[in-house]
This record gives structure tokens, sequence and C-alpha cells, in this order.
């Protein structure tokens, strides 16, 4: 992250120098890179292959996902235009590299480009086709072939080819791109692509793990035609240059005021406008984003008709911002919606830094446990609109544990695990003090300024347990470093995730991310282990009999064994305490004005947002006549939904 | 004694004349006293508790868990349900609870869930709650204290450090002028926001709340002496060369007495007149930290954050913004009276007519 931002400085630094000196001939000199290109390809031949159609195996079962339902509500209308806001100013237009990593890439790569197939949001793991029309999985090589839409163009009208995948490859893997991570995911997750003819590829995975068909389909290619200049300077030469896309969206360079607004055009002629999982979508003709920075700016304009929709996620904003008899609501100009989704739950919590002093014993881990009152937060302060998470993995189906229960505020319970954790008495100020006049205090570091209240009202009831809790709120980059760096006692922060069919292990509790060389050979401690810093083992866990666990499951191509692992794992973790599950929230809840259209059944199962299937529409007739009823004083019925088809139990 | 200097009182005297600067002063005085025994005003440990024939007095000792007044908790005892429960068992104990009965950090909701509530005499929320349903009127009181006791100090140093640095400069004059003028002109220049907060990044966080206040005065102070310099830098200057001191000199004065007991009475008119826009620029700055995020961690009570709070709740709880802004401007405008009047009594010059 440092690094990255680093070299965000440089750049910034070198553009200043070359204004300054007002040279010009290096921009002017257009760059090639084709040649460099099929070099790259000849250096790596197991990587890059080039075949004939006639090299494919021939007992190939192509699946086309087409028997699956459409995607939004074929009462959709295309047109109108829609309001919203965005927080900074896209840094760049890029989607990689420096400062690329914002709030409006989602407008620009996540939510709108097309991959080869995407995961059906209604179904368990089936896919329907994007820019593939047919694509075919060999479990035993974790190899996925699949055939490209012979429509497919780049919004530039250029027609999408396997070249583009292959150029992907070179792409993501290239240090130009100063984005070390998608060198990482590139060089360690797959081992081959093979060009069959202009439609035709294969990508193979390194390991044929149960759900390796959806990094192979999930992949989006890379215009190779728009990247011919790619070279050092990439970072400066495509920072507002907007790519062509496989979406629908476009931004042009018009529509660009910096610092200000950002504006995106839906292509009349987007080549898959027709297609079945993709003609009741991306209906909205012009995308306005305003930059507003204040989250109340945000509210006051949404209140005053200048945005469409606002997330209604807080309490404070659903119940007293927003109360159902706000005139708006009760006149019926604005629409109160809750959706119950289904999916992976962000894992917010408290992160215990088990390589800290005190937060090493067992007895303290389980003691906090008990101390935090998560329930009273959940009941006053979300109202009892949110649940209590149990485990660091809710909401993976089956992979997530079945009946483990995260332990409920007890103060008796702590007091007893902090007694025999050597805390029998307490101090002046009423907290637990040991023989050796340790006091049982923590740190609690977060970059949630929204969610501060939530560790004063822990800290006011962990006080009664004996336990101190003092409260660091920082800046979201300079927490997340902090506990990156593994200087936090306890961290208040939730690991974003993405739908996917099993929880992952690796990442936060394998000891090859909390030590270097955690264990000698015979599996003791190691004796001379530094902690390891920059992972997301945010707990530095260490132990050498779920290290064997995490490493079965990972290498593991049967599910069932998964299955078992992974409860297994779930369950070590429970008992060694070092996590304190806190809260789910399992649904999502916007206000949006009348003319904003859902579909009958709002939205479908996996999504975090409402808008991130692009499944809505805008009725610009119904946008008159709100306005002027508004201004009138005529009403409607007022429309409080609550969509809880997907409600878990 | 200074007190007795004729020339004192007489400034004293003159003071008293300007009624509003010093009606301001008595009621600063005044608010200065209650700050000082806040603990027995807002609080929410019983003055006086009655337990068993035993008197106690909770507010300044060490903690009473529940138990020690039959409750069934280890934990500090909740005086205002124990008074709830004297009161039904009706027996000999009783306790006294100060006026507001709450702490500044409590979560007291009437209603079981945390949301700003208006005010509620009934249930003692003077001033109503905040957006975590903690007593406004306790975060205000202990938030302004810290304030207020925060811009004495401040004062106090800037203007020790400022004096003594800026009349020396102008006393000794030269190349130690010259030298300091040019150090002074390159610290003013560091900007005094990044480095709180790069301060503030490195201090480790285990450091109590004082000592995190102590830092915040030292980094402002070490920041703002500079101004005062100036000032006095030229003043000193002019007092030089005057005959008194070159008399004080030959009579054999250190440098020392001169600077501080001939020159300083001398310039202190004009000094005494920058000093509320000190208080102020103190208040504002803690203030202003606050608001930014940069100021006293959670869940310290603080006037920034209450306007923070105020200011995002501005239609649904207007009540946070009106007491966090009333205060301000009611603190600020005490603070400039009494400067008005100060300035005014230290004017040798009674009446002065603009032409």
């Amino acid at each position: 992250m440092s690094r990255l931002w680093r070299t965000g400085l440089m750049g910034v630094l070198l553009t200043g120098a070359l204004v300054a000196c007002g040279g010009e001939s290096e921009d002017t000199q257009v760059r090639d890179n084709t040649q460099e290109v099929l070099d790259y390809y000849a250096a790596y031949p197991e990587l890059f292959q080039f075949k004939t159609p006639a090299d494919l195996p021939a007992d190939l079962a192509w699946e086309n996902g087409m028997d699956l339902p459409d995607l939004g509500s074929p009462d959709a209308q295309k047109g109108g235009t829609q309001y919203g806001s965005i927080q900074d100013f896209p840094r760049t237009l890029r989607t990689v590299g420096p400062d690329s990593n914002g709030g409006f890439r989602t407008w620009l790569l996540d939510d709108v480009t097309l991959p080869l197939a995407s995961l059906h949001p209604d179904r368990e793991f089936e896919f329907y086709p994007a820019l593939a029309t047919q694509w075919a999985v060999d479990e035993d090589t974790a190899t996925v072939y699949a055939r490209l839409d012979p429509n497919a163009r780049w919004s530039d009208g250029v027609p999408i080819t396997t070249d583009d995948f292959m150029f992907m490859f070179f792409y993501h893997r290239s240090e130009y791109i100063v984005a070390p991570w998608y060198n990482n995911y590139y060089e360690n997750t797959f081992s081959n692509i093979t060009r069959y003819d202009d439609h035709t590829l294969s990508v193979t995975l390194k390991t044929n793990k149960p759900d390796f068909m959806h990094h192979a389909l999930d992949l989006r290619p890379e215009p190779q035609h728009f990247y011919k200049e790619l070279g050092d300077d990439f970072v400066e030469r495509y920072q507002w240059r907007f790519a062509p896309t496989t979406g629908p969206y476009v931004v042009r360079d018009e529509d660009l005021v910096q610092g200000r607004s950002v504006t995106l055009t839906r292509l009349d002629n987007w080549w898959a406008k027709d297609k079945k999982f993709f003609r009741n979508r991306y209906n909205i003709d012009r995308v306005v984003l305003n930059v507003i920075r204040d989250t109340n700016n945000v509210f006051e304009s949404f209140k005053r008709g200048d945005i469409d929709q606002f997330g209604l996620n807080l309490a404070e904003h659903w119940y007293e911002k927003l109360p159902n008899d706000d005139p708006d609501v009760a006149n019926g100009y604005i629409y109160k919606s809750v959706f119950y989704n289904q999916r992976p739950r962000p894992n917010y919590g408290l992160w215990m830094n088990t390589s800290r002093p005190l937060l090493d014993n067992q007895e303290v881990r389980v003691g906090l446990q008990y101390a935090t009152n998560w329930d009273l937060v959940i009941e006053s302060f979300f109202r009892g609109d949110y649940t209590r998470m149990n485990t660091t993995s809710d909401g993976y189906g089956e992979f997530s544990h079945p009946d483990l229960q995260a332990r409920s505020f007890d103060i008796d319970m702590a007091q007893e695990s902090f007694a025999a954790a050597g805390f029998t008495s307490r101090g002046a100020d009423g907290i637990l003090v040991n023989e050796q006049g340790q006091r049982l205090a923590f740190t609690v570091t977060t970059g949630y300024e929204s969610l501060r209240d939530i560790l004063t009202i822990l800290r006011e009831e962990a006080a009664k347990a004996g336990v101190e809790y003092r409260i660091e709120v920082l800046d979201q980059t300079a927490a997340w470093q902090k506990v990156q760096e593994k200087q936090h006692d306890i961290a208040f922060v939730a690991l974003g995730v993405g739908v996917e069919m099993s929880p992952r292990f690796w990442d936060t509790m394998h000891s090859d991310n909390a030590y270097d060389d955690a264990f000698l050979a015979d599996g003791s401690v190691n004796p001379d282990r530094q902690v390891k810093v920059q992972t997301n083992n945010m707990e530095v866990l260490a132990n050498y009999e779920l290290d064997q666990m995490i490493d079965v499951y990972a290498d593991s191509s049967s599910r069932e064994e998964m299955l078992v692992l992974s409860h297994q794992m779930l369950e070590f973790h429970h008992n060694y305490a070092s996590f304190v599950p806190g809260f789910v929230q399992d649904f999502y809840r916007i206000g949006h004005w009348r003319w904003v259209k859902y579909p009958a059944f709002f939205n479908h199962r996996t999504p975090s947002l409402a808008t991130e299937l692009h499944v809505h529409w805008i009725d610009m007739e119904a946008k008159a006549q709100t306005l002027a009823a508004r201004a009138g004083g005529e009403t409607f019925e007022p429309e409080i939904r609550v969509f809880d088809q997907y409600r878990e139990p | 004694m200074l007190a007795l200097n004729p020339e004192t009182l007489k400034k004293i005297r003159r003071f008293r004349q300007i009624k509003r600067g010093y009606y301001s002063f008595l009621a600063l005085m005044f608010l200065l006293l209650l700050f000082a025994i806040g603990e027995l005003l807002i609080n929410n440990r019983a003055l006086i508790v009655s337990y068993e024939g035993e008197l106690y007095f909770p507010t300044y000792s060490a903690f009473h868990p529940g138990t020690d007044f039959g409750l069934p908790y280890s934990y500090e005892t909740n005086y205002r349900d124990l008074k709830a429960r004297f009161q039904e068992q009706g027996g000999d104990n009783w306790l006294l609870l100060p006026l507001v009965p709450y702490s500044a950090n409590e979560n007291h909701s009437t209603t079981g869930i945390f949301r700003p509530e208006p005010p509620a005499p009934e249930y003692q929320h003077y001033l109503g709650t905040d957006t975590t349903s903690r007593d406004i009127l306790a975060r205000l009181f202990y938030g302004t204290r810290t304030a207020l006791f925060f811009a004495i100090a401040f004062t106090l140093a800037v203007y020790f450090i400022g004096i003594a640095i800026g009349a020396a400069m102008g006393y000794f004059g030269g190349l130690f002028d010259l030298l300091f003028q040019r150090v002074i002109e390159i610290w003013s220049n560091v900007p005094f926001l990044y480095m709180v907060i790069i301060i503030f990044s490195v201090i480790p966080d285990t450091f109590s709340i004082f000592f995190r206040i102590m830092v915040l005065l030292s980094v402002m102070v070490l920041f703002s002496w500079t101004s005062m310099t100036y000032f006095m830098r030229t003043e000193t200057y002019k007092q030089k060369s005057r005959d008194y001191v070159a008399s004080a000199r030959i009579i054999g004065a250190s440098d020392t007495r001169i600077i501080f007991k001939h020159i300083l009475p001398n310039v202190l008119a004009t000094l005494v007149t920058f000093m509320p826009f000190t208080v102020i620029a103190a208040i504002t700055a803690i203030t202003a930290l606050d608001f930014l995020g940069f100021g006293l961690p959670p869940p310290t009570p603080s006037l920034g954050e209450l306007l923070k709070q105020g200011t995002s709740n501005l239609r649904t709880a207007p009540w946070i913004v009106t007491s966090a802004f009333g205060t301000l401007v009611v603190l600020l405008t005490l603070v400039t009276f009494i400067g008005e009047a100060i300035r005014e009594s230290f004017d040798p010059k009674r009446f002065t007519v603009y032409k």
C-alpha cells in the first residue's frame, strides 16, 4: 500500500517536472509494443500457447447457461438520467495501478464490464453467459474452454477476440501497471492460456479447487489495441484516458468536469443490449455523479430531489432522518425499501493480536469474548435490525458452521476467565489488575469514523466486566496500515468478501501470514520467529494443527472434505477465541424517489447494493408528475416495502 | 508586592468601573469555580450514601462495587438505581445525587434505543441527549472545562516564552536579534496542523488522556509563541533607549532585573490586550482539532465533538448544536468583554479623542 502510494507521489512529482520543463517531445512520441508483447508470449511458452480448433478435446461438455432465468424485469424502460453522488472525484480513469481502487471503479470495472460468464445471482454457483456464448469445464486438468461471442465489440467498435485475453495476461503480469496484487494473482492462479482461433480459448489454473472455474470465467479482457503505448509511463499516460470497455457505459472526455462531476453515457448500440441476461438491465441513458463529500449534504441533496436514491442502512437514517412519517415519505414521493439478501457477510468484529502480551493468553481472550457487549450494540444502536455474527465466515451456506454461537455478554463468565488468567482484584477505577500490577487494558483501533459510537458503547460495558478498551479512531488508511503492520492490540475492522463458494482461511489464519518460519520442522514453535507484517492474519494466529488443516483445505478438490475441514477450523477458531464476532447486516435498505423503478421482486439474491446489477430504471414521466404533484400538494400512496423472499431464518 | 503598587490599584479600580467587563470577569470566575468542583454537580456518583448506618462519599474516592451496597454485582454501583432501590425498601438508607446524575460517557436511554432525545427535565437530561444517548449537559460541561483550562494554560505558557524571548531579542539586539528573527521566521512557517497530526500519530495510545492533552498543549505552545515575540521585541527596543533604563544600568542592575522589573511593566499594556484573543484562539483551536478528529480520543467529551454531532443532525436533533454553539458563543463573548475592559483599564490615556 505504502509502496503504491509512494509511486503515485512519484508520478505526481514527475508530471510536475515535465510540465515545468515544458518539454513535449516525449509525450507526442507514440509507442507500439506489439512486438514486445509477442516476444513476451514467446518467452513464456508454457503460459501462452497457440493451437488450432482441431486441437480442442473432442469430448468437451459445452454449457451455455441459457436455461437460467432472466435478470431484471421485462417492464424496464430505457432512457432517462440518473443523478447520484461520489465522495471524491476519481483520481484516475485507470482500473489498475496507484489510486485506481476508489469508489468510482465500480463504474469503470466491477459492475459494468463483462467477464466470460458470471455467477447467476439467484442460483448456487451457476453461470450465465456474458462475453462467452459457450464454455466447457475440464475438472481433471483445471481447464476452462470458452467460445467468445463473435458479435462482442469494444465500445470503440473493435471486435473482442482471443488476443485481448492473451494480452490481459501480459498486461496484468507486467511491472508497468504498478499493481503488485494483480501481478501476484495472475502469476499464482493461472498456468496456461491457449488460443485456438479468434474466438476460442482455454484457461488453465494451477489448482483444481472446486470453484476454479469461477476464477477462469470471471476473467475480463483488456483492449490490446488501446494499450499499444503501454510502458513505464503507464501511470501518467493512461491517467485520464477512458479505456474501451466491454460494458454499456462510457465516459466521454467532455463529461469529466475536474473536481466536480463525472457523467456516464450508455452506448446506443451496445453489442449485448439484446442478449438474454442483459436486455432488461443497464436501462439508464445518462448517469450524472456529482462530487459531494459530506454524507449529510448527500442526504440533503437527496431530500431535495437532486439525487435519486440514498442508502438508508444506518438506523439513524432509516428511523431519524427519513422516518415513515416524513412528509415526502408519507405523501408517497419517496419510497423506502428493505431487501434481505444472501451472501457472505463482511466479518465485523474485534480482531485480537495474539502476539501481544496478555492477548497471548487464552483465558484473557475468552474473557474478552464475554466482556464485549455486541448484543447491546445490536439492540440499542442498530435497533435490533442487525443480527449477531457467529464466526468469521457467516453466509457461505453449508460452508458456514451450522450451530456455532458467538459468546454472549456475561460479566460473571468474563470475570471467571480473567480470574483464571490472574486478574482477580479491581483497581481504584474498577479495572482489573493482576498481582504484578498490570491493568487489563487494551487499545481498540478502528478506521470506521461512522462506527466510533459502537466502540464507546462497548467500552462502557466492558468496564463493568473490569476491562478497559481504549478507543483509537484513525484515518482509514492509517488504521489499516497499523493493522497490517501488526501494531494493534485489538482491531475493529471487517474484511470485504465477494460472492464465493467457500470461505478463505489461509489469508487470515495460516502461520505463513503470522510469522516468518513460525514452526521448526518437527512442528514445535520456532523461538526466533518474527511477526510477519503486511498480511491479513490480523490475529497473528499460528497453530501447527490448524496449518495442516488449512493446507489440506487449500489443496482439496473434494467438496465434502472441504466442508468437514471448514467446520473443524471454525470450531478451532471459536475455541481459540481471538476474534469477537460482531454483527451481520442481512439486508440493505434504500430510499428512492417515486420515479426510480425496480422490478416487482425488487432485486436478485446476492448483490450487496440495490444498484449493483443495474436492474432499475428511471421513469422520466413519473419524475415530472411527482415533482409537479409535490409542488401542487397532490399526494400518492406511501410505499414502505419489505422484500424478505431471501431472508434467512 | 505588585498588588500594592498604586498604579496597579488604579488599574484595578478602573477595571471595576467598566461594568460589562467586570461582570463578565465575575461570571467567568464563577464558571471556573463551578468547573473546579464539577464532579459534585454533574456526576453519576452519589455525593453521600448512607448505608447500614455508615456514610460513604463516593465522588472523589475509589470506585464502590455494587456489593458494597448490597447489590449483586461487582462493578461500579449505579447510584440512580440504588436510590430507587432505597426508596422502594423504605429503610434508613438514603443517598444524595448531584444535580445532574449522569457522567459524560455513559449511555443512558429512556427508551432502550440509543438515539438523540430532546431535553427532558423529568429524566434530568436538561439539555437532552446526544446520538448515543449520553447526557449533553454533562458532555458540554466537561468538554468546556477541558477547553477552558487548556486555554488558560496555553495563554500562560505562550506569554511566558513569548515575553522572555521577545524581550531578550529587543534588549540585546545585534546578532542575537538577527539570528533569532530568522529562526522565528523559519519556525513560524512550519504548518502547525500537520505537525499535530504527525505527532499524534506517533504517540503510543497507552498514554493517558491527561498526557495527550499535555502533548497537544505543548505542540500548540511550541508553534504559537512566535507571534508574541514581534510585539515584545519592538516594544523593548523602544523602552531600551529611554533614560530610566540607562539610569538603572548605571546603578548596576542586572539585565534580568532591567527587563523584568523596569521594561516589562511599561510594555504590559500592549501585551494584556492580546490576552483574550490568545484565549479565544486556544479554545477555537482545540475545538477545531476535535471537529476534524485530531483532538482527544473518544469518548472524551469535547466541544468540537458535540459541534460535529450537532451539525450532522441539524434537522433531527437541533438541541445538540444549539447547546454547543450557545456555550461557545457565551464563552467567547465573556472573554472578549473581559479583554476589552483590561485593555481600557491599562490604557494610560484615560480620555482618548479620535480626530
